[in-house]
């Protein structure tokens, strides 16, 4: 026997004992058949599957008597795929017709359904009506969610959170994936892509204007006063950063991010020029000249408080020694130092000494050091040298030095 | 109609504000945050940039002021690998992740903005997409910084050694 004729008696009898319940409001005709709401619901149905043949269609122009089968009083609400246990042999249930219009065979496919014998033109609309649906296509076709979406509906209650994509709840006419040869991209039933990507249909202007609004209660104004980096810094001259990570996977912890980083410009510290010079040796590499901000990175304990706290703590540490004058700190040579200081160096020694054998040879009453060393010409020659030294060789720094040398030693050249 | 008159004697304020039940003020001083930087990452660039409509839209809604928003360049990691289980050295397939940024910066903000913002911008984060948050807060010099601490000590030989 070949396969879907083992199972046609099923079918025949599921579809004999659905055709007679009551219609369901539920599932309305769709208005491409006409809307009709007849007594025999099945009748005028046509339900999708592959065209019956010419002979078959020609009985079906008009609408047919429903098929007058009697089957298990229960059965109107059972799911499709168990209706039709209900009607095999060895139930008590089973009933014959209640007609009786013919005797009921007692081998073959017919004897194995209560559904009266094929005949005339109701046997091929019931087999075209039965056996032609495949899968799990139901009888009645549920039209969609969005032919029922009035234009001006609230559309955040369609999707209020985040949701697949349901095709038959969003009214629009998508598509998307690769399109098929000279064709378009697949519609949006049943289409994988669509369900994939994530969407933002919970995100509307509307809906996230709606969630804001209720958030708003919950915000607070920044100070007024505060509107610009420069007031910011000066008021609040600490700036402590500290970075959060969001990522999906199976642990929400990411160990970067016990991480603090402290940054604090020195000119906003309580510093005397001796313990900001001891505090730029200290630090080392966290002090940046160009922009004065020493940076303190922490991530030595396991939490961002304990690094916050530590980080801190060195600050405060730092600042306090580099108050401190240490014994040994009295034997800073000049290679320590960070800048060129002009008092007690080679070249005061030398510009005095020269100045002084210019006034003995000139036979000058005896000037004293101070005298010199506060005397103009000297004081632009500390100046000329000082920027050479700690500035660099530049076009300004040479000519200004070229001046000063020519001052102090008198030459008009 | 009766609905809109104000009925006589009656002291109704405009400006009073509608106290939601939900909300409750604490004494403690609230944290700034001068800056909030929120980088995304992304493996497809629509979806970065629905999330990006959105999370400027929300900065506005709530008052947050927003400095820029940047597109930093894709970073794309490909590596090689042998095709066949055994074998087969000259015959290879090569793999690659796109990940796509975008940067979102929004200054001044207090710590309840914060908290309100983040969390609303972090559970609407789309499946497959990942957030650095980098906050910035700004604080005064605490008390023990303002002075050094060897004034206020009693003289002790520098035997002490503070830790």
């Amino acid at each position: 026997m070949p396969f879907e004729m083992r199972f046609e008696p099923i079918f025949r009898a599921a579809a004999a004992v659905r055709s007679r319940s009551p219609p369901d409001p539920w599932y309305s005709p769709s208005p491409r058949n006409g809307g009709a709401r007849g007594s025999s619901p099945r009748a005028q149905r046509v339900p999708p599957g592959p065209v019956p043949p010419r002979s078959v269609r020609a009985e079906l122009a008009g609408p047919g008597p429903a098929p007058a089968a009697v089957g298990p009083g229960g059965a109107a609400r059972r799911p499709p795929w168990r209706r039709g246990l209900a009607v095999l042999p060895g139930r008590a249930v089973v009933r014959g017709p209640a007609g009786g219009s013919q005797p009921r065979p007692r081998w073959g496919r017919a004897a194995y359904s209560s559904a009266p014998a094929v005949s005339g033109k109701e046997g091929p609309q019931q087999r075209e009506a039965s056996v032609r649906r495949r899968g799990r296509t139901p009888q009645f076709a549920v039209p969609p969610r969005t032919e029922r979406m009035a234009v001006d509906q609230d559309w955040s209650s369609v999707y209020p959170t985040a949701a697949a994509f349901k095709p038959a709840s969003v009214p629009l006419p998508i598509r998307m994936g690769y399109p098929v040869k000279r064709g378009v991209p697949p519609p949006k039933e049943g289409n994988l892509e669509l369900i994939k990507i994530p969407n933002f249909l919970h995100l509307t202007p509307p809906a996230i204007k709606k969630h804001c609004a209720a958030l708003k209660d919950f915000c607070t104004e920044w100070p007024s006063a505060l509107d610009s980096d420069e007031k910011c810094e000066q008021h609040f001259p600490i700036e402590t950063e500290t970075v959060d990570y969001v990522s999906s996977g199976t642990s929400i912890r990411n160990p970067k991010a016990r991480v603090v980083t402290l940054r604090v410009k020195l000119s906003n510290l309580n510093l005397d020029d001796h313990a900001k010079k001891k505090l730029v040796k200290l630090v080392g590499e966290r002090y940046c000249r160009e922009t004065d901000v020493l940076t303190i990175v922490t991530d030595r304990c396991p939490l961002r408080r304990q690094n916050y706290d530590y980080g801190m703590h060195l600050l405060t540490v730092l600042y306090h020694e580099s108050w401190k004058t240490e014994k040994w700190e009295s034997e800073k040579s000049e290679e320590d130092m960070e800048e060129y200081i002009w008092e007690n160096s080679r070249s005061q020694k030398n510009a005095l000494d020269t100045l002084l054998r210019i006034k003995a040879s000139e036979n000058v009453s005896n000037v004293s050091k101070e005298e010199l060393l506060g005397s103009e010409v000297v004081t632009n020659y500390r100046n000329s040298v000082i920027a050479l030294k700690n500035e660099g060789e530049t076009e300004s720094n040479m000519s200004q030095y070229k001046e000063s040398v020519k001052k102090l030693l008198n030459i008009q050249a | 109609n009766l609905m809109g008159a104000r009925l006589a004697g009656s002291h109704v304020d405009t400006q009073e504000p509608k106290t939601n039940p939900l909300v409750s003020l604490s004494d403690e001083p609230e944290t700034l945050y001068k800056r909030l930087s929120i980088l995304v990452k992304g493996h497809d660039k629509a979806v970065l940039d629905s999330y990006e409509y959105f999370a400027v839209l929300a900065a506005k809604e709530l008052g947050i002021s927003i400095e820029k928003v940047e597109k930093p360049p894709k970073t794309i990691e490909r590596f090689t690998l042998l095709k066949s289980v055994h074998i087969y050295k000259k015959h290879r397939v090569q793999y690659e992740m796109r990940t796509h940024y975008m940067c979102l910066e929004l200054k001044y903000l207090t710590s309840s903005t914060a908290a309100v913002y983040l969390e609303y911008v972090q559970r609407n984060l789309p499946e497959g997409v990942a957030m650095e948050v980098k906050k910035t807060k700004i604080e005064r010099i605490p008390e023990h910084i303002k002075k050094p601490v060897w004034d206020t000590l009693p003289q002790v030989e520098e035997a002490e050694v503070k830790s």
